[in-house]
């Protein structure tokens, strides 16, 4: 449904985009996930028709973006990352004008109104019809920019941040439309929050200073990182000898002390892949008459495989995932990034 | 050609919904009504000293025709503020993205910038019509050479809307537009005083070149082919930059 191939943005000499492509297949939903700055907004600006690339192909609903840019455009629903709002006009007004620019000349006023009546139920924003852009919730706004997004019922919409901005009750409606959206629709969305991707998302392309580090499901890119199993175990009235001992146990690669409080000291204890380590653990801790007061599995979430792959500065898809490094080196590396290295927002 | 309809009742309704439309309009009144004042003072004094010596004066030759040639003058100072937020006021608060992605060609969309500018400027002038229509009431003044001269007002206006146009499309800062607008305007009017220096070929140059120029014969009730081809093609020309700039723009990011 979409095709991009080798696409390169540049801007002057700054390169966004850096020989991206992937495809998305009919009804699914993408998620493009990426540090501000990474090229997202760019890759997806290109693809809506608003900027030409600089180099490479782009295909939306087997329109060529570049060469039948009006038929490319008619298939897609674009919500921009500011929702593109005209504040003098009301809700209705503004559908009514975004609707006669997007359906096509054969679609009549009772077809347009009904359409925008359906699209605004869509989107819980009937109440709001009658209100002034400029007086609506960051929330508001955000939905009347997706009900624009859906009016023309496109095969593929790209939403920029769909929920950034909203409160956690909207951001789960939010989440929830855009779910019932796939099959009928193809949907690219771009976001700098993982649970999001993990939460709406089938498949993952994850960019980083323009370039994809990554494409998988969610689950794969989770599965590929258990290299080690974690644990997080807390213990009580424990020696100071109490992390070479469990350094000791066989299957154990690795005890790091993460936190103390007076009595109570907790520790990261990382083991092999293959072993389950928690019973050897727990009768060593009881055997020594330590309290064990929690143990719990350390796992690597989205945002760990994120942290990873973009802070990597090889930046190498082809970059053993596995071997890269701790968690909370990575999470402090990611920190420093984050701090250091905010590129301006293409 | 409906898309350009669409954008164009829309930026029309724009101007009627903000209060700027408003101010414009009641500036713009206010402006050709001190004029009419004017010149109908003067009018009225010249025509009692020629009761006392000769035949009746024209009002048309003495009174209609000066004061449709001021209104370029309020134009110089009042157009830019209709053209200004044209392009610069979509692009900043980004629903230029909306008109970009839509399928709409570039051009479709530029023709009805340009439309709803020039359908509020037609209204501008409706207003002083109101004017011109007490002359009609008092007294009896020939009217073909006002429709003329209304011809070659709206197409006067043309050539400065396409040019705002075009300055908006450069820039995101309306204060920026408007400003740079009325200074192209000024130039554009004010360059045939330098041939009055120059020699008598350059003069002529100077003077073909000044949009002002071209509508004294509208004013006297004269439709000259040379003058409207003079206007629709700036026109056409502004609106050509005004395509390069955005197509520019686009490249850009």
């Amino acid at each position: 449904m979409i095709e991009v191939q080798h696409l390169t943005k540049r801007y002057g000499p700054f390169t966004a985009v850096d020989d991206v492509s992937f495809r998305v297949e009919k009804g699914e939903i993408l998620g493009f996930l990426g540090p501000n700055g990474a090229g997202k907004t760019t890759t997806m600006r290109v693809l809506t028709g608003y900027m030409p690339a600089t180099e490479g192909s782009a295909t939306v609903a087997g329109h060529d973006v570049f060469a039948d840019p009006i038929a490319a455009k008619r298939s897609t629903g674009y919500l921009p990352e500011t929702p593109p709002l005209y504040p003098d006009m009301t809700v209705r007004e503004y559908l009514t004008f975004v609707g006669k620019l997007k359906l096509p000349a054969s679609v009549g006023k009772a077809e347009r109104t009904s359409r925008i009546n359906a699209v605004m139920d869509k989107t819980h924003i009937a109440d709001m019809a009658n209100r002034h852009c400029s007086k609506l919730s960051k929330g508001y706004k955000q939905r009347v920019g997706l009900a624009q997004a859906l009016i023309h019922d496109p095969e593929v919409l790209i939403l920029d941040e769909p929920t950034a901005g909203l409160d956690p009750k909207q951001i789960i409606e939010t989440r929830a439309l855009i779910r019932s959206l796939a099959g009928s629709h193809t949907v690219v969305l771009s976001t700098h929050i993982l649970p999001e991707v993990s939460q709406t998302c089938q498949r993952v392309v994850i960019i980083n200073k323009g370039r994809v580090v990554a494409v998988d499901t969610p689950d794969n890119l989770t599965r590929q990182l258990k290299g080690s199993a974690t644990l997080y175990v807390q213990v009580d009235a424990a020696g100071a000898d109490a992390a070479p001992v469990l350094s000791g146990l066989d299957g154990v690669r690795r005890v790091v002390e993460l936190d103390r409080h007076e009595q109570l000291v907790g520790f990261e204890v990382a083991a092999d892949a293959d072993r389950d380590v928690r019973r050897d653990v727990a009768r060593l801790v009881v055997d020594r008459g330590w309290g064990l007061l929690e143990m719990r599995p350390l796992r690597l979430s989205l945002e760990d495989i994120f942290l990873q792959l973009t802070t990597d500065e090889t930046g190498n898809n082809s970059a053993p995932i596995a071997e890269g490094p701790p968690i909370d080196a990575a999470h402090n590396d990611a920190a420093a990034a984050a701090s250091g290295k905010d590129q301006p927002h293409a | 050609m409906r898309n350009a309809f669409t954008i164009a009742g829309k930026e029309m309704r724009g101007f009627f919904v903000s209060p700027m439309g408003w101010v414009v309009m009641g500036l713009y009144a206010l402006l050709f009504g001190y004029f009419f004042m004017a010149h109908l003072t003067y009018f009225v004094q010249q025509s009692m000293q020629s009761q006392m010596g000769g035949g009746p004066i024209n009002i048309n030759q003495f009174m209609i025709r000066p004061l449709l040639q001021n209104v370029a003058l309020i134009n110089l100072f009042l157009l830019p503020m209709i053209t200004m937020r044209a392009y610069a006021e979509e692009k900043r608060s980004g629903t230029i993205e909306l008109l970009l992605t839509s399928p709409v060609s570039d051009l479709q969309i530029i023709l009805g910038k340009f439309l709803g500018a020039l359908g509020f400027y037609a209204a501008l002038l409706a207003v002083t019509m109101v004017y011109v229509g007490i002359l009609f009431a008092f007294g009896t003044p020939e009217w073909r050479p006002v429709v003329t001269g209304y011809l070659g007002l709206l197409l006067m206006g043309g050539c400065f809307l396409s040019v705002g146009l075009f300055i908006s499309s450069t820039t995101k800062n309306q204060v920026v537009a408007g400003a740079a607008t009325f200074v192209v305007f000024l130039l554009l009017w004010i360059i045939s005083w330098l041939g009055q220096s120059a020699g008598p070929a350059m003069a002529a140059v100077l003077d073909y070149l000044s949009i002002v120029w071209h509508f004294e014969d509208f004013s006297k009730g004269v439709i000259d082919t040379k003058h409207v081809i003079y206007y629709l093609s700036f026109i056409t020309f502004g609106l050509f930059l005004t395509m390069k700039s955005v197509d520019t723009e686009r490249w850009r990011g």
